[in-house]
């Protein structure tokens, strides 16, 4: 990636330009009427596309915008222009038709081109093909996403090339979710294995061309895991989302930025933002893009770009 | 506040200083800088010396307490190591100075090993009696498998009500065993939130801080709920929406504190589990420092820290460094 021009974009800013102006007392009056001139400068602040939420009930725990309409209008305060929502249901169900017909029909009614469904298969199921058929060709869903460990298989299952090589054909996005919440504290009733990432790799590498996101991917990862990562990310339209990426500067540690801990490097165009809503507090999510030092071509591409390059009409 | 010495981070040909921002945190429904230091955020829980590196992890991470706004750190280990309590440490001189350098910023636990409660109780009496650490710090035995719940630890909480010093231990709920149960899996000397609630009933005096929520916010909530001198801890534990409120609600809003855990946790992650809350701001400023201020402020006017006790009393917002300013650039330059 090249270095940004950083000084341009001080050049262009009138709240920085006041700022070198200015008496240095008098910097943070200029800030504060920034922020009251709130209206204008959001006009102008790009919006985000949340690659990561779930709708319906989360199966242990009511969660405090389980309902769609409450939890729409959370993401809309933080200036998120579009959600990418999988189900809840699709945990546990059986029934993943019914489950799949349910989140198309509340995506629409309460976030028609805001809520964008991502149906699941589940490739423990029989004829789970069928599943992949009804929601590209019936629902219109731009892609599905799968919950190993939740749904009783792992990454090396034998069906998932057939997944891939039939997402890839149909050009839709396939979202691998890596976990949902902490093992140390699941139920103690459900036992969830972790999921093992090597097989995706191997998978993804047979159709170089699939789009694949990896969801709530642990950032703190060493040794032939992130060796994994870089190979995963090397293939053109991979991406990871930012939700389980922990540590102070997690985002910039991920690109590399910064100096003496060990990184991934991965590139800026293989981020997207994701928040894990409403499970996780959409807050975090946001705070960690303010966390990080990232300059404007690194959080446009986080904030937006990525997730238009996958999914390019709103 | 004081601006720290931090590191610039390397992003190119220009270096980017904590206080630069290309975003506006306004714009997204989240507090700006400006609005986080007015909420006095007193990190309970700091491991910036965790490290084999542990003065350049400091220094390190110094740009982040001073990005996110964080006024004061009470760094975890101070005085040896969480996995060598009771051994000298080579770290120790320069953590030191930086507690001297940084006093306005960082404090300090000891953390001591009810295993050893003779060892336990003299090192309290070294780094906090005669030492500028302000509070204890639990870990489970590794050695001797004893939790906060054993006899044991009776000397070594006689000694903090004599010195009016908060305990804080660290606890979880790991599920696991045959059957699976939450604490099941939790490791031989590892306290749950009931081992700390049995201690808490012997030992009213003392405020008791239960580290990481219990592990498991909704099953540790329930554990300490009848406890008064027990504390809860929002740190270290993955973010879930709605804890904060679930915890105001059993416990009450001034039986929570805030920690950071970082530089292994991020900020953004714990922030955000109190942001999350529809509270009103004095609440979150309680959260976010108030009541840990609180439990402090015995121990720093002791110590004879006048400032210390200035820095505990005063709820109002500290005034802005003029030298140290923040800049948010344009993100459509």
């Amino acid at each position: 990636m090249q270095p940004p021009d950083r000084r341009n974009f001080l050049k262009n800013s009138l709240l920085s330009a006041a700022a070198a102006l200015v008496p240095s007392g008098q910097l943070w009056a200029a800030q504060s009427a920034s922020r009251r001139a709130r209206s204008g400068s959001s006009a102008r602040s790009p919006g985000i596309i949340d690659t990561n939420v779930n709708l319906f009930d989360w199966p242990f725990r009511a969660l405090k915008y389980r309902d769609t309409k409450a939890l729409v209008a959370k993401l809309k305060k933080h200036r998120i222009v579009e959600a990418w929502a999988g189900s809840f249901e699709a945990l546990l169900s059986k029934d993943l038709n019914g489950v799949n017909a349910r989140l198309a029909a509340e995506c629409r009614e309460h976030g028609p081109k805001f809520l964008i469904p991502f149906g699941s298969v589940n490739l423990a199921w029989p004829d789970w093909e069928e599943d992949v058929r009804r929601c590209h060709e019936i629902h219109r869903m731009p892609g599905l996403r799968i919950y190993p460990g939740y749904q009783p298989f792992d990454l090396d299952h034998p069906a998932l090339e057939t997944l891939v090589r039939m997402t890839a054909k149909r050009g839709l996005i396939l979202q691998v979710v890596f976990a949902m919440e902490d093992p140390r504290v699941h139920h103690p009733l459900i036992d969830v294995r972790p999921v093992t990432f090597a097989p995706l790799v191997k998978t993804a590498k047979r159709a170089p061309h699939a789009k694949v996101e990896l969801l709530h991917f642990p950032g703190q990862i060493r040794g032939d895991d992130l060796n994994h990562l870089k190979e995963f990310l090397a293939l053109p339209n991979t991406v990871l989302d930012i939700s389980r990426l922990e540590g102070n500067g997690a985002i910039a540690r991920m690109l590399g930025s910064i100096q003496g801990l060990p990184s991934a490097r991965v590139p800026a165009d293989r981020i997207a933002f994701g928040s894990h809503a409403p499970f996780c507090p959409v807050e975090t999510a946001l705070l960690k893009l303010i966390e990080s030092p990232l300059d404007a071509s690194q959080l446009h591409a986080i904030m937006r770009d990525n997730a238009r390059r996958l999914l390019p009409r709103a | 506040m004081r601006s720290l010495r931090c590191p610039k981070i390397d992003l190119g040909p220009d270096p980017m200083n904590p206080r630069e921002f290309f975003i506006n945190p306004a714009d997204y429904g989240l507090p700006t800088r400006d609005e986080l230091v007015a909420y006095r955020i007193w990190d309970n829980h700091f491991h910036g010396f965790a490290s084999s590196n542990p003065i350049e992890q400091y220094e390190r991470n110094n740009f982040f307490v001073e990005r996110m706004g964080i006024e004061r750190s009470i760094a975890q280990e101070v005085g040896g190591t969480l996995e060598k309590p009771f051994e000298p440490y080579p770290h120790d001189e320069a953590i030191l100075k930086i507690l001297d350098r940084d006093k306005d910023r960082l404090s300090g636990r000891t953390p001591i090993d009810p295993g050893f409660p003779d060892e336990s109780c003299a090192k309290i009496e070294k780094w906090i009696r005669n030492g500028p650490c302000i509070g204890i710090k639990y870990l489970g035995s590794k050695k001797k498998g004893v939790t906060c719940s054993h006899p044991n630890n009776d000397p070594i909480l006689r000694l903090a009500a004599e010195l009016n010093v908060h305990v804080y231990v660290h606890t979880w709920l790991q599920v696991g065993g045959a059957p699976r149960r939450p604490g099941g899996g939790n490791r031989e000397s590892e306290s749950t939130p009931m081992d700390l609630a049995k201690l808490a009933q012997r030992f009213p005096q003392v405020p008791l801080i239960c580290g990481h929520s219990g592990g498991d916010w909704e099953l540790g909530v329930r554990a300490i709920r009848p406890c008064k001198n027990v504390l809860l801890e929002f740190a270290g534990s993955d973010p879930h929406s709605g804890m904060v409120e679930y915890a105001i609600r059993e416990l009450g809003v001034d039986r929570l504190v805030w920690g950071g855990h970082g530089p292994s946790r991020s900020y953004a992650t714990e922030l955000g589990k109190v942001l999350d809350a529809d509270i009103s701001k004095a609440d979150r400023m309680k959260i976010f420092g108030g009541n840990l201020r609180r439990i402090c402020m015995p121990i720093f006017r002791k110590k004879g820290n006048a400032r210390g006790t200035v820095i505990c009393r005063n709820h109002n917002a500290p005034k802005p460094n003029k030298a140290a300013t923040t800049v948010v650039r344009s993100l459509n330059g």
